[in-house]
């Protein structure tokens, strides 16, 4: 009863077992990697259940957990496809025709269940891979494949985030995740003990060539002692077994073959069992992607052979690094070799590696290899240059002018277009000129009313007339100041002509000049008054625009007078905004700026008589 | 009209060269139904002269006899060079057997009819401008080939122009860019997109015409976006490429603004790409580097970029793509006043 009875659970009854365990913790498949018939000392694929995610038509669909019949319905499918492709690889003549029976074909598989797929095609010997370690060393082992996975590496670093392995009969039982699982002894212990509850077969069997672990559902430990033939490993063994009856050991413990998996040497693995519990656990972090690839690559012995003594320097950071450097490569060509034999000329691969394509002697196409065509020399010259002309040069081609008849132009003859083209060019640049002024012109308007050539014309035409008047002001007022200018540098002209004044101080204001002008366009006053003093020297001048009033000032010069005029015109709600005074010659020359504040009038003899006041008293 | 010098070491019967007179830029393939009428798939072909007389010439190709013949009844000249030319697509051509329908953008949009061995007859010149002096020039078209009375045209005034071409009348114009725009492609029936010289790639749906999806901006702002292609068997991708670059940009729409892939193995600037007609992961390239490039999109990009699986060398820069729908084995490239048929075989092979 001991002996092969992996044999007799294929079938029905070990996928019933392999289902139960997986839908139980919902994982995504299940293997029963058994010993290989052909091979002896390996391990292949026995059995398996997957219960991932389904592609239907385009869609994924989360498979319900609870159907067990469309679960073991897909497992089969993935089966048969697996087995129709391989055979399909073996005879490379009909590489199109597929089994009639394959209800899959590989465009539907998500890509969990390419990982599934691909995983029958894998051989463990004892001790190589996962399933080979966990086999060899009669210990569970956990890789929850943490985030330092390459993404990069294929739907295995994408998928097999979380890989347990344990020991089952005279196999293992490997279980997948594509979630990330915390290490949880508890979750093995439980399938186990759906194993066990639902099968009837003995838990102890025997192999001929090799000892294996045995599992009881309560004592996880029991069944290390009587582990590996292998020297090494009988070495771990006691230390294994010291350790072996703590529950809270075990974690470590199972840990630690992953490392020593990578070992094989008892020396290092005794140096690694004096790690503490974090170092360990970061190792493992830290070793994921390694042993995880290892377990991929083991089918070139001859390449992990060489390897081999340099783990033995149990330096696990190197080893790591390493082990990291090479495996991703290793791991790629692996997979791609897998995957080539397996889908050899299937028309439509949704997988993310490139398939080469034959090129036969159907095509001007060679296969494109690194700097395999190396173009030395590139003609100097504007890069894409006629993508840019087409692009950029030939629309300005188009400033040619168009024939009112639609659809009758298509074959004009060169000669007698030229002409009038140019013709019509010359016309249509002028237009365009001339709009173009039209628009700098009402830019500089002020009240555009509308935007028509009228409207800007008349528009102008006032704003024109109006400028006119405010130059004449502004002359009127630079004469004024141009013939007191005179005044002062004739003081005896200036004397005869202030002569009436005389002695008439408090009065100016009703003999001053005065004039006024209307501006027709905006009913603008404008008023002038200059008023002197002859007796002291003094010139007021006051002209007012609306309510800018300017005045002009000229007097002897005293201390705190120019204060005192400001001061003033502030008093009688006066803004000053600028003042321009020199003093020449004992002369304070003034001319302020200012605006009336508010609604406030001011009449010329107010301001007069105020500056008068302030002239005199200083 | 046989294989050229520099191509002496390949076969003959995987490649068809014409000479023409003129430098060649526009290049389109006629669509499936030509062929039944037994004359062989057409090829027209439009000059590259930068002043008003250009050229269109018709060829036919006889993929038996591996020949390619000019038709001289049916060339027409044509106002300015076409900066691009395109057949019917073949959902409409079945309706007319007889004749075809041939499109061209340069100042107008404009439309010819090609019977068997008869004259070319301008059908119309679509103009969307109102005065008809002046229509801002059009730098590409696209066909619609789910309505195929609709076409797109784009101008480098910034805006997008959809026609409906049996009423000769415009359906809508959008302003579709800040800058000119260069190339238009259709995804559906009312959905197109767009690349311009303000770097970036838009998606208009004509059922809401205020919005457009921005998929894709070039990475140095302003960078223009010459040409763009819409992946037609798998509408999720599309390609663009830049100004100056010898990148082609892969994008996914549903994951805007990140590209999904950028294929750099061009060693000059690129000038054209076009997908696969026959499957929805292969893309042609070519370039100022003289080379066409073809490469198989992986479903997950490696560490190092991606890698094109054939490439062919030609005498100098290649300036216009197409891949041939009704016969996906043929692509045509055209280099200086060359016409360059060429076979490529889309097989799966382990060995490689």
């Amino acid at each position: 009863m001991a002996t092969r009875v992996d044999q007799k659970m294929e079938g029905e009854n070990l996928r019933e077992q392999l289902s139960l365990a997986v839908r139980s913790i919902q994982w995504s498949y299940a293997i029963f990697w058994s010993p290989s018939s052909s091979q002896p000392g390996a391990l292949e694929w026995g059995e398996g259940y997957y219960n991932g995610d389904i592609k239907t038509r385009k869609t994924t669909l989360v498979m319900e957990m609870n159907n067990d019949q469309m679960g073991c319905q897909r497992s089969d499918q993935l089966r048969e496809l697996y087995e129709s492709l391989l055979a399909g690889a073996d005879t490379t003549a009909n590489h199109h025709v597929r089994g009639p029976s394959v209800a899959l074909s590989p465009e539907d598989l998500t890509n969990a269940e390419w990982y599934y797929l691909v995983c029958m095609s894998f051989i463990f010997n004892i001790g190589e891979g996962l399933p080979g370690r966990s086999l060899a060393n009669g210990q569970p082992i956990w890789l929850s494949n943490a985030h330092c996975a390459d993404t990069t590496l294929f739907c295995r670093s994408l998928l097999a985030k979380t890989v347990v392995c344990f020991p089952f009969l005279s196999g293992v039982i490997e279980l997948g995740a594509t979630d990330l699982v915390e290490e949880d002894l508890g979750l093995i212990r439980h399938v186990k003990t759906t194993f066990l509850q639902n099968n009837s077969y003995p838990i102890l069997s025997q192999k001929p060539d090799y000892s294996f672990a045995q599992f009881r559902t309560e004592v996880l430990h029991a069944d290390l002692p009587p582990l590996m033939q292998d020297e090494d490993m009988g070495l771990v063994s006691p230390t294994a077994s010291s350790n072996g009856f703590d529950l809270i050991q075990l974690p470590n413990n199972a840990i630690f073959f992953v490392e020593g998996g990578l070992n094989e040497e008892a020396a290092s693995q005794a140096q690694s069992w004096h790690l503490n519990d974090d170092e360990l656990s970061n190792c493992v972090h830290n070793s994921m992607t390694s042993s995880d690839c290892i377990s991929q690559t083991f089918v070139n012995p001859e390449r992990n052979a060489p390897s081999s003594p340099k783990n033995e320097a149990a330096n696990f950071p190197s080893l790591l690094e390493e082990e990291l450097l090479q495996d991703p490569l290793s791991e790629d060509l692996h997979y791609q070799r897998i995957l080539s034999s397996i889908f050899d000329k299937t028309p439509q691969m949704d997988m993310g590696m490139s398939f080469h394509c034959s090129l036969g002697t159907g095509s001007s196409f060679v296969r494109w290899t690194k700097g395999g065509i190396r173009v030395s020399e590139f003609k100097a010259g504007t890069a894409q240059k006629m993508l840019k002309a087409i692009l950029v040069e030939v629309p300005r081609l188009h400033d040619q002018p168009k024939e009112d008849g639609v659809g009758k132009e298509v074959c004009k003859q060169q000669e007698g277009n030229e002409p009038s083209s140019n013709h019509v060019l010359a016309e249509r640049r002028r237009r365009e000129k001339v709009n173009e002024r039209f628009s700098v012109l009402k830019s500089l308007i002020p009240s555009v009313s509308k935007a028509d050539k009228i409207s800007i014309l008349d528009d102008t035409i006032s704003y024109l007339k109006e400028l006119e008047s405010r130059v004449q002001q502004l002359e009127s007022c630079q004469e004024l100041a141009e013939y007191n200018r005179k005044n002062k540098r004739k003081p005896q002209d200036m004397e005869e002509r202030t002569s009436d004044n005389y002695g008439n101080d408090t009065n100016v204001g009703s003999k001053n000049k005065r004039r006024a002008r209307d501006n027709d366009e905006d009913g603008q006053e404008y008023n002038q008054v200059s008023t002197k003093d002859s007796s002291r020297d003094n010139t007021i001048a006051i002209s007012t625009v609306d309510k800018d009033v300017f005045i002009d000032i000229r007097c002897p010069w005293k201390e705190t007078l120019f204060l005192d005029i400001i001061d003033t015109l502030s008093n009688l709600h006066l803004d000053t905004h600028s003042v321009q005074s020199s003093t020449t010659d004992g002369i304070l020359s003034l001319a302020v700026k200012s605006k009336v504040r508010g609604r406030s009038s001011l009449s010329f003899g107010m301001i007069t008589q105020a500056l008068q006041r302030v002239l005199k008293n200083g | 009209m046989e294989n050229s010098t520099q191509e002496s070491h390949l076969r003959s019967d995987n490649l068809v060269t014409y000479d023409s007179p003129y430098p060649l830029y526009a290049m389109s393939f006629s669509s499936g139904a030509c062929r039944s009428s037994g004359a062989g798939q057409m090829i027209a072909v439009g000059s590259f002269i930068e002043e008003y007389n250009n050229h269109v010439d018709i060829l036919t190709f006889d993929d038996e006899t591996l020949t390619l013949t000019p038709n001289p009844n049916l060339s027409f000249a044509h106002p300015y060079p076409p900066t691009k030319l395109m057949f019917q697509p073949s959902s409409l051509s079945s309706s007319s057997s007889s004749s075809s329908l041939l499109a061209s953008s340069a100042d107008f949009l404009r439309l010819y009819t090609l019977q068997n061995d008869a004259v070319v007859e301008p059908v119309s010149v679509l103009n969307n401008s109102k005065s008809s002096e002046f229509c801002a020039p059009l730098t590409s078209f696209d066909w619609n080939d789910v309505v195929p009375h609709r076409i797109g045209t784009c101008s480098i005034d910034t805006t997008c122009t959809i026609w409906d071409i049996e009423k000769g009348m415009v359906e809508t114009q959008l302003i579709a860019h800040d800058k000119e725009v260069y190339d238009i492609a259709w995804g559906e029936a009312g959905v197109f997109a767009s690349v311009s010289a303000d770097g970036s790639v838009r998606i208009f749906d004509l059922r809401d015409k205020e919005h457009s999806t921005i998929v894709y901006e070039s990475p140095e702002p302003d960078t223009p976006l010459l040409r763009l292609a819409w992946n037609k068997r798998d509408l999720r991708y599309m390609a663009t490429i830049l100004m100056d670059s010898n990148k082609v940009v892969i994008l996914d729409i549903r994951s805007p603004t990140m590209p999904v892939a950028e294929l750099e193995r061009h060693q000059a600037s690129v000038n054209a790409v076009a997908w696969a007609p026959q499957s929805g992961r292969h893309i042609c390239s070519a370039g100022d580097d003289a080379q066409a490039l073809i490469w198989e999109l992986p479903s997950v990009a490696g560490a190092n970029g991606i890698d094109p699986m054939s490439v062919y060398s030609a005498g100098s820069e290649i300036n216009q793509l197409q891949w041939s729908a009704a016969q996906p084995d043929w692509i045509a490239i055209a280099f200086s006043s060359k016409l360059q048929l060429l076979r490529w075989l889309l097989h799966y092979g382990g060995k490689g």
